[in-house]
C-alpha cells in the first residue's frame, strides 16, 4: 500500500527540458544584472531608479485600464479582441479633437486677451476630452461586436479571430485615410502641460512627478475601483459572469446574453477610450497606430495576470508597464529594444505560466 | 407604418454613413477618376454645365443612392413586399441618405469657404476635391442638390429592386444557369473529354504553355506584377500548411520571409560582409535555414491554445521588424538601409531577365504546389487536419502534436524561406521595410479569400490580391483598407473561402448509397 | 487470466475536489467491464486519467502490467488503448474514411520525407492503410459511406465511425463514454450487440461508461460503481443490482447532484 508512489517515475519531456534551460539562461543572467547593477558598477543612481519606477507605474495602469478590456472579453466570449487596442486609437483621437476645438475658441479676458477656452478652463477641457473620448470609443465597441463577432457566434475559433484581425486592421486604415499618416502633438491645456509636475528630492537629486502622471494613475485607480464594483455588486455584473460560465444556461435563466455581451463590449470600448485620451495627455502623440504597440502589450498584461481575472489584469498591467521601465536598464539592452521586452515576456509567461499570475478564471470547458 | 418609418431611416442612416466615410477617406473623388477613365463623357458633362470630374462623381453618388433605396427596400419577414411599402422605405432611406451626406458637404464647404484649412485633419479634403464635392455651387444648394440627387436615386433603386431583386427571379436565373451547366457536364463529348486519361495532361500541357509564352509576350513591368503574385502564391501556400491545414495562426510568418531574403541578401552581396557567394549555392541555406526557424519559433509557442499562438507569432514579427532596424543589427544586416547588390542567378554565364525570373518564380510555384499535394495526401498531412480539427482527439488517435506541429512549421517556413531568397534576389536588394507586418497580413488575406486548405483557392487569391490592385492602381491607398474589410467579410460570408478544399475521393464509389442502417439514418441528431 | 488493465489506489484532485479517491481496479483480458455512476462521479476523468490527458495526483495505472502513468495520450495510444467520446468528437469535415486512416496513425510510418517523395515502401503502406479502412468502415456497417464528410452523416453512424476510428489503432483496448447515449431502443439493442461482436471477433477488452442500465446489465461481465470518485462496489451485474449502497447512490439522494459539488476532500 505505501509503496505505490514508488511505481510513479517522472518522465522529463522535451519540452520541460526546455523550460528549464531556458529558465537556468535568463534566472542566471539576471542575477548576474542585478548583482552588477546594485552591488558591484552601480551605474544608475537611486534617483533614476526611483524616475524609472515612476514613469512604469503610471504606464502601467493605462495598460492594466486597456487589459481589462481584453480580459471582459476573453472571459465573455473567449477570442482575442484584436482590434481593442484600435478602440484605443480611437478614443485618443476623439480627445485630440476636443482639445484641437477648444484651442480655437477665443476665451479672452482683459489681462490675456490671446487666451483660449482650451487653457482657460483645464478641468473643462480634460472632462469633455474623456467625455468624448469614452464615448465614441463605446459606441465604436459596440458597433464593433455587432458588425465584425456578432454574425460568428459559434464558428469555429479561427474564424472570428480573424474576423477580429481584419476589423483591427480597417480602423488602423481608416484613421489613416481620414487624419494623415503623420504623427500629432497632443494639445494638452496649459495646466497639465507634459513634463510640468511636482519635483521631489530623492537622495542627492530629484524626480520629477509630472501633473499628467498623477492625473492618469488617480483615474485609472478609480476607473479600476468602478469597474470591480461595477461586476461584483450590479445585477450587469452578476448577468456578466453568468454569461461567462455558462451561455445556454444563463439564457436559460433569462439572461439577455446578446445583450450581456454588447454591454460588455461598451464597457470594454469605454476603457479603452480612457485609456486612449490618458495616452494622448501623458504621452502626447497620437496617429492611426498609436493603438497597436499599447493593445499588444495590455494583452500581455492580460495574459500575466491571468486572462478572464480582472485583478490579474490590473497586476499584470502595473508589473508590465514598470518591468518595461525598469528592463532595458536591468537587462543592459538598448533603449531602442524596449518593445522587445514586452513580448520576451509575454513568451517567457506563456512557456512558464500560461494561466498567468493570479490564475486564468474561464470555465473549464472552454479551456 | 412605424415599422416601415424605421427601417428605410435605418438603412439611410447606414448608406449615410458609409457615404460621408467614403468622402472624407477620399474615395469618392477617386471613384470619379475612375469612372472618367471607363466612359470619357467629357463632351456629356460639359453640355450640362459640369466638368468631367463633377460628372463622375454626379454618377457614383447616383449609384451610391440606388444602392441605399435598393437596401431601404428590401424584401424584409415582417413587412409585406408591397410597392407602396418599398417605396416608401426606399425613399425615405434616400431622404435621410441625402440629409446627411447634405448636411456633411454643407459643413465642409462653409468651414473651406471661411478660410479654415480642412488639410490640416482631415488630408483627403483639397480645395479642388472639395469643389467637386460641392459640384461647384455653394454650400446651400448644394445641400437641395444632394437631398434631391439622393432621394430620387433611392426611390429608384427601391423600384428597381422590387423589380430585379427579388428571390424568385434571382433564384430561377441561378438555377437556369446551373441547370444549363450540369447538362453541358452530362454531354457525351464533355464527358469523354472529362474521363479521359489525356485530358489532364493537356490541361496541365496548356497552363504550362500558358506559363511559358505568357511572359514572352508582357512587358516588364507585368512580369514584375506576374513575378510577385508568383511570391505571393509561394507564401500562401506555406502559410496553407501551418494555417488552412495545421489550424495554427502565424501572424509572424513574415520572419521567414525575412529569413530567406537576408541568408541571401547578406551571403551574396558585397555589403556588409563581402562573402559574394554564388546565388545557387545559398539557396539551400536559406531554405534550410528558415525551416530550422520555424522548429525554433515553433518550440516555445507549441503549447499555447491556438489565439495566444497568433498574438505571440505576432510579437515575434515585431521583434524581427525591431531588431533588422535597431542600431545594434546594423553591423550584421545592414540595419534601416537594407542590403542592396544582392546577386541574382546565373544561368550559363549569362543574368537573369524579368523573363527568366518568372519562369524561375514559376517553377518553384510548381515545385511547392507539388509537394504540398504531396504532403495533404499524406500521414502527414492527415495528422495536421486532425490536429485542426480536435487536438485532443487528434492525441488520443496517437498524434504526437508537438512533432505534428513542428512539421507544419518548418514547411511553411521553408517555402517562406524559398519566397523571400526569390523575393531578394529578383529586386537585388531587401530591407526591413520590406519584411513589415503587412506581408503577413497580405498573405493571410490571400489565404483566407482563396480558401484555407485549397491549393487552386490559393493561387486565385494571390491573383485577386496582388494583382487586381496593379489593374486598378488609382485604388492602391484604399487596398490595405479593402484587406481589413474583406477579412471581416468574408468569415461572415465565406468562411471557407471562393473556393474551399474538395476532399479527396479514396472509396470506391458503392453500387447502391442508401444507408446500411435506415433506423440509424433517421434517428434524432438533436440528441446530442 | 491476464489483466488488461489495473489501477492501484488511483488518486486525482481538481483543488480541493477529490475527482477519483483511491481507486483500485482490475479489469481482465477480452471482457466487458462496466463504470457506472451518477452524474460527477468521476468516470470520464477515471477515461482521462487512463489515456494520459489527466496526470493522476497518487497511485498507479498498469497496462499489461506496465505503468503508464506520466506518458503523453499518443504514446499510451501506441501502447494499445483507444477510447470514444461522450459527445461524439469526430474530424468533422474529414471524410469518413479519412477519419479511419487518422485512426491508423500511430501504426503507420510514413514521414515528410516519404509523403514528399511518395517512396515504394509509403505507397504500399498508403495502399494497404486505405484498404484496411474500408474494410473497418464495412465491419461497423458503414460500407459505401467512405466519401461522406464525418460531419454529414446521420447520428447513429457517427457513433459507429467514431468506434471503427477508435479500433483503426488495433487497440487491446477500448474505452466506450456513453457508446447508446441518444439512441432508441432498438439502436440500443444494435449497439450492444455490435459492442459484443467486437470483443469476441477482435478480441479486444473493453470497458464501459453508461448510463443506460439495460445496456450495463445487459453485456458487463463485471461492473464497478463510482460514487464521489471512490469505488462504492464491485461485482457482477446480479450482485450490482442488489447492492443496498449503489441502490442508494442513484435513488436515496435525488437532491445531492447539488450539494456534491462542494464536499471537499
Amino acid at each position: 500500500m505505501l509503496d505505490v508512489r514508488a511505481h510513479r517515475r517522472r518522465r522529463l519531456s522535451a519540452y520541460q527540458i526546455v523550460q528549464i534551460t531556458l529558465g537556468v539562461v535568463f534566472g542566471g543572467y539576471l542575477l548576474w544584472r542585478l548583482f552588477d547593477l546594485f552591488f558591484a558598477h552601480r551605474v544608475y543612481g537611486p534617483e533614476t531608479w526611483v524616475q524609472f519606477a515612476l514613469s512604469g507605474v503610471v504606464l502601467g495602469s493605462v495598460y492594466a485600464i486597456i487589459a481589462i478590456g481584453y480580459t471582459l472579453v476573453y472571459g465573455i466570449l473567449f477570442m482575442i479582441n484584436f482590434a481593442h487596442g484600435d478602440i484605443m486609437m480611437i478614443g485618443c483621437f476623439g480627445g485630440y479633437f476636443v482639445f484641437e476645438a477648444l484651442k480655437a475658441i477665443p476665451a479672452g479676458t482683459a489681462s490675456n486677451p490671446d487666451l483660449k477656452l482650451l487653457d482657460a478652463q483645464p478641468v473643462l477641457a480634460v472632462v469633455l476630452a474623456f467625455a468624448v473620448g469614452i464615448s465614441i470609443a463605446a459606441l465604436s465597441g459596440f458597433y464593433l461586436e455587432k458588425i465584425a463577432y456578432r454574425p460568428l457566434r459559434g464558428a469555429p475559433r479561427l474564424v472570428p479571430l480573424i474576423s477580429a484581425i481584419g476589423a483591427s486592421i480597417f480602423l488602423e486604415n481608416a484613421a489613416q485615410l481620414l487624419f494623415g499618416a503623420q504623427r500629432r502633438d497632443y494639445a494638452n491645456p496649459a495646466a497639465i502641460e507634459r513634463g510640468a509636475g511636482w519635483t521631489i528630492p530623492v537622495g542627492n537629486a530629484s524626480v520629477v512627478l509630472t501633473y499628467t502622471g498623477v492625473l492618469t494613475l488617480v483615474l485609472s485607480v478609480l476607473l479600476m475601483v468602478a469597474l470591480y464594483l461595477l461586476v461584483k455588486q450590479t445585477r450587469l455584473g452578476r448577468a456578466m459572469r453568468a454569461v461567462a460560465e455558462n451561455k445556454p444556461v444563463a439564457e436559460l435563466m433569462g439572461i439577455d446574453v446578446d445583450g450581456v455581451i454588447s454591454r460588455t463590449f461598451i464597457i470594454s470600448g469605454a476603457l479603452a477610450g480612457a485609456a486612449g485620451v490618458m495616452w494622448g495627455i501623458h504621452l502626447g502623440l497620437v496617429y492611426y497606430f498609436v493603438g497597436f504597440i499599447p493593445g499588444i502589450k495590455a494583452f500581455t498584461a492580460a495574459v500575466l495576470g491571468g486572462i478572464g481575472n480582472i485583478p490579474g489584469a490590473m497586476l499584470g498591467g502595473l508589473f508590465l508597464g514598470v518591468v518595461e521601465a525598469l528592463g532595458p536598464a536591468i537587462l543592459g539592452l538598448n533603449f531602442q529594444l524596449k518593445d522587445v521586452i514586452a513580448f520576451g515576456i509575454l513568451v517567457l509567461v506563456l512557456i512558464f505560466r500560461p494561466t498567468g499570475i493570479l490564475g486564468e478564471v474561464l470555465s473549464e470547458d472552454k479551456v | 407604418m412605424k415599422t416601415r418609418i424605421r427601417n428605410g431611416a435605418n438603412a439611410g442612416i447606414v448608406f449615410g454613413i458609409v457615404t460621408i466615410f467614403l468622402i472624407l477617406i477620399g474615395f469618392t473623388g477617386t471613384a470619379a477618376e475612375l469612372i472618367s477613365k471607363l466612359i470619357h463623357a467629357g463632351s456629356l458633362a460639359r453640355s450640362l454645365g459640369m466638368t468631367e470630374g463633377m460628372f463622375s462623381l454626379l454618377l457614383f453618388m447616383a449609384v451610391l443612392g440606388i444602392l441605399a433605396g435598393w437596401y431601404g427596400g428590401r424584401q424584409l419577414r415582417d413587412l409585406p413586399d408591397t410597392w407602396s411599402s418599398v417605396l416608401v422605405r426606399s425613399t425615405l432611406a434616400g431622404a435621410v441618405h441625402g440629409l446627411l451626406v447634405g448636411i456633411v458637404v454643407y459643413v465642409i464647404g462653409t468651414l473651406n469657404a471661411n478660410g479654415v484649412k480642412m488639410t490640416t485633419y482631415l488630408p483627403q479634403l483639397l480645395p479642388a476635391a472639395i469643389k467637386q464635392l460641392l459640384f461647384g455651387m455653394e454650400p446651400f444648394p448644394a445641400v437641395v442638390f444632394y437631398l434631391i440627387l439622393l432621394t430620387v436615386m433611392g426611390t429608384a433603386g427601391g423600384a428597381l429592386g422590387r423589380v430585379l431583386g427579388r428571390g424568385a427571379w434571382r433564384h430561377r436565373f441561378a438555377e437556369g444557369w446551373r441547370r444549363r451547366w450540369e447538362s453541358l457536364q452530362h454531354l457525351p463529348s464533355v464527358q469523354w473529354v472529362a474521363g479521359h486519361r489525356w485530358s489532364r495532361f493537356a490541361f496541365f500541357g496548356i497552363i504550362i504553355l500558358l506559363i511559358v509564352l505568357l511572359p514572352l509576350v508582357l512587358g516588364q513591368y507585368w512580369n514584375y506584377t506576374l513575378g510577385t503574385i508568383g511570391i505571393y502564391v509561394l507564401l500562401g501556400l506555406g502559410l496553407n500548411i501551418v494555417v488552412g491545414l495545421a489550424g495554427l495562426l502565424d501572424l509572424g510568418y513574415v520572419a521567414f520571409f525575412a529569413i530567406g531574403a537576408y541568408t541571401v541578401a547578406l551571403l551574396t552581396a558585397p555589403q556588409p560582409h563581402q562573402l559574394n557567394w554564388n546565388f545557387w549555392a545559398t539557396v539551400p541555406f536559406a531554405i534550410i535555414l528558415a525551416a530550422i526557424a520555424g522548429i525554433l519559433l515553433g518550440i516555445p509557442v507549441l503549447r499555447m491554445r491556438g489565439d495566444y499562438l497568433a498574438i505571440v507569432t505576432l510579437g515575434f514579427g515585431q521583434i524581427i521588424a525591431i531588431l533588422l532596424k535597431s542600431d545594434i543589427m546594423t553591423p550584421f544586416t545592414g540595419g534601416p538601409k537594407g542590403v542592396s547588390g544582392v546577386g541574382g542567378p546565373t544561368l550559363f554565364g549569362r543574368g537573369f531577365t524579368d523573363v527568366h525570373f518568372v519562369y524561375l518564380i514559376a517553377l518553384s510555384v510548381l515545385l511547392v504546389i507539388f509537394v504540398t499535394r504531396r504532403l495533404q495526401n499524406s500521414r502527414i498531412g492527415r495528422a495536421w487536419e486532425a490536429m485542426r480539427e480536435d487536438e485532443n482527439v487528434a492525441r488520443a488517435n496517437g498524434i504526437n502534436v508537438l512533432t505534428t506541429k513542428l512539421m507544419a512549421f518548418s514547411t511553411g517556413a521553408a517555402f517562406a524561406g524559398l519566397g523571400g531568397l526569390l523575393f531578394a534576389a529578383r529586386n537585388q536588394f531587401t530591407g526591413p521595410e520590406d519584411h513589415n507586418l503587412m506581408v503577413s497580413i497580405n498573405v493571410l488575406a490571400v489565404l483566407i479569400v482563396g480558401g484555407m486548405g485549397s491549393i487552386p483557392g490559393v493561387i486565385a487569391g494571390a491573383f485577386a490580391l496582388k494583382g487586381l490592385p496593379e489593374v486598378l492602381r488609382e485604388l492602391e491607398d484604399y487596398r490595405v483598407l479593402a484587406f481589413g474589410a474583406l477579412l471581416v467579410v468574408m468569415m461572415i460570408l465565406r468562411p471557407n473561402g471562393l473556393w474551399p478544399t474538395s476532399r479527396r475521393k479514396l472509396d470506391i464509389k458503392a453500387e447502391d448509397n442508401a444507408p446500411p442502417d435506415p433506423e440509424a439514418a433517421s434517428s434524432t441528431k438533436g440528441a446530442q | 487470466m491476464t489483466t488488461a488493465i489495473e489501477t492501484r489506489q488511483l488518486l486525482k484532485r481538481f483543488g480541493g475536489l477529490l475527482a477519483i479517491d483511491r481507486v483500485d481496479l482490475v479489469i481482465p483480458e477480452h471482457s466487458i467491464f462496466s463504470v457506472i455512476g451518477p452524474n460527477g462521479a468521476g468516470k470520464t476523468t477515471f477515461y482521462n486519467c487512463i489515456t494520459g490527458f489527466y496526470t493522476p495526483d497518487g497511485g498507479d495505472i498498469l497496462f499489461f502490467d506496465e505503468s503508464v502513468v506520466g506518458l503523453t495520450p499518443d504514446r499510451i495510444t501506441r501502447l494499445g488503448i483507444a477510447r470514444t467520446y461522450q459527445n461524439i468528437r469526430l474530424f468533422s469535415s474529414m471524410s469518413t474514411l479519412e477519419n479511419i486512416l487518422v485512426g491508423q496513425h500511430s501504426r503507420l510510418h510514413a514521414n515528410l520525407a516519404d509523403a514528399v517523395f511518395r517512396t515504394p515502401r509509403a505507397r504500399a503502406e498508403e495502399k494497404h492503410a486505405v484498404s484496411e479502412a474500408r474494410s473497418l468502415l464495412t465491419f461497423v456497417g458503414l460500407a459505401g459511406l467512405g466519401d461522406q464528410v464525418a460531419r454529414n452523416l446521420p447520428y447513429g453512424a457517427q457513433r459507429r465511425l467514431e468506434i471503427a476510428r477508435a479500433l483503426a489503432s488495433k487497440p487491446k483496448l477500448l474505452l466506450l463514454d456513453e457508446p447508446t447515449a441518444g439512441m432508441n431502443p432498438h439502436e440500443t439493442r444494435d449497439m450492444m450487440d455490435f459492442i459484443r461482436k467486437l470483443r469476441d471477433e477482435l478480441e479486444i477488452t473493453i470497458l464501459l461508461i453508461e448510463h443506460d442500465m439495460r445496456v450495463v446489465m445487459g453485456i458487463s461481465e463485471r461492473i464497478a460503481v463510482l460514487d464521489y470518485g471512490a469505488k462504492i462496489a464491485e461485482g457482477s451485474p446480479a450482485e450490482i443490482q442488489g447492492n443496498p449502497r449503489v441502490v442508494e447512490a442513484y435513488l436515496g439522494r435525488g437532491d445531492a447532484s447539488t450539494s456534491r459539488r462542494r464536499r471537499k476532500e
